[in-house]
């Protein structure tokens, strides 16, 4: 269990004892120190609790193990270990070029729940149509991708910078005009999977 | 001979700490499963039932009334 994730159910146990001493003796709220901690178990740290907890979940929804828990998405975890250096989400992720726990988000960072409002309600509704609805057979980003998260790294990076090829259109990609999928044209491609070699068959 | 029926300040506080005690459970069984729909579960059931204690309480407290001092 991750540190902050025990101390988040500590910190449960603690207030669920509290609640327990308070409903099992109830004549202490008559004194000042039971209404005291009846404010504390009953307002205060149930509302702190939820708020550190909510902050746990986004944090959890950040691993590549979230990402890849809905059925859907599997093809594209097998992707990242396509034995193929043309692949660019398998050449990030089998380099450590992206942080493998991470991997999902460090390229996808306006996805779902860390984007705006409106990224946040196409998460909830990916939840909603995972269980309930149709899922589409391809599935696609909502915007072209920005070039702002290859840049993130990449940019100022001596071999990205002094790239002979780069050089003359630097302006453009950092102004999103042209795409780096332009020629970074291999991405998941999560149709041709099947018969390509795999470096590993499951997540290491 | 039976019971009196503790106060209602005393039946809310329970009532209050019993959905408390059960929306912060829910939370931390959530939180050991990395899953969307424990996201959803975490706020939908956990959150609400939270939500609805910390409700209770301060209705609890906002509508008592101590009782009257004996004349002296």
């Amino acid at each position: 269990m991750p540190l902050p994730t025990a101390g988040f159910v500590a910190l449960v146990l603690v207030t669920i004892a509290l609640i327990g001493l308070l409903v099992l003796r109830p004549s202490l709220v008559a004194a000042r120190g039971g209404r005291i901690l009846a404010f504390l178990s009953l307002f205060l740290l149930p509302l702190v609790v939820t708020g550190l907890g909510t902050s746990a979940q986004v944090e959890h929804s950040k691993s590549t193990t979230f990402c890849l828990s809905c059925h859907v998405m599997e093809p594209y975890g097998r992707s990242l270990l396509v034995d193929d250096p043309a692949y660019v989400p398998a050449r990030h992720y089998q380099n450590n070029r992206v942080p493998r726990d991470s991997a999902c988000f460090t390229c996808h960072t306006n996805y779902t729940l860390f984007g705006d409002y409106k990224a946040k309600l196409r998460g909830l509704r990916h939840v909603y149509v995972n269980y309930i609805g149709t899922i589409p057979k391809d599935i696609k980003l909502y915007d072209p991708y920005n070039n702002r998260e290859c840049l993130h790294c990449h940019g100022g990076a001596r071999s990205f910078e002094a790239n002979e090829v780069h050089q003359p259109i630097r302006a453009e990609l950092a102004k999103n005009a042209t795409s780096c999928l332009e020629c970074h044209d291999k991405v998941h491609d999560v149709h041709g999977l099947a018969g390509v070699k795999m470096w590993k068959e499951k997540m290491p | 001979m039976t019971a009196a029926a503790p106060p209602p300040l005393i039946r809310r506080l329970r009532v209050s700490g019993l959905l408390v005690a059960l929306g912060l459970a829910v939370e931390a069984v959530t939180l050991l499963w990395s899953h969307p729909t424990a996201f959803l579960v975490f706020l939908g059931l956990g959150g609400l039932l939270v939500g609805a204690g910390v409700l209770v309480y301060l209705f609890a407290i906002a509508t008592y009334t101590s009782p009257p001092s004996r004349p002296g």
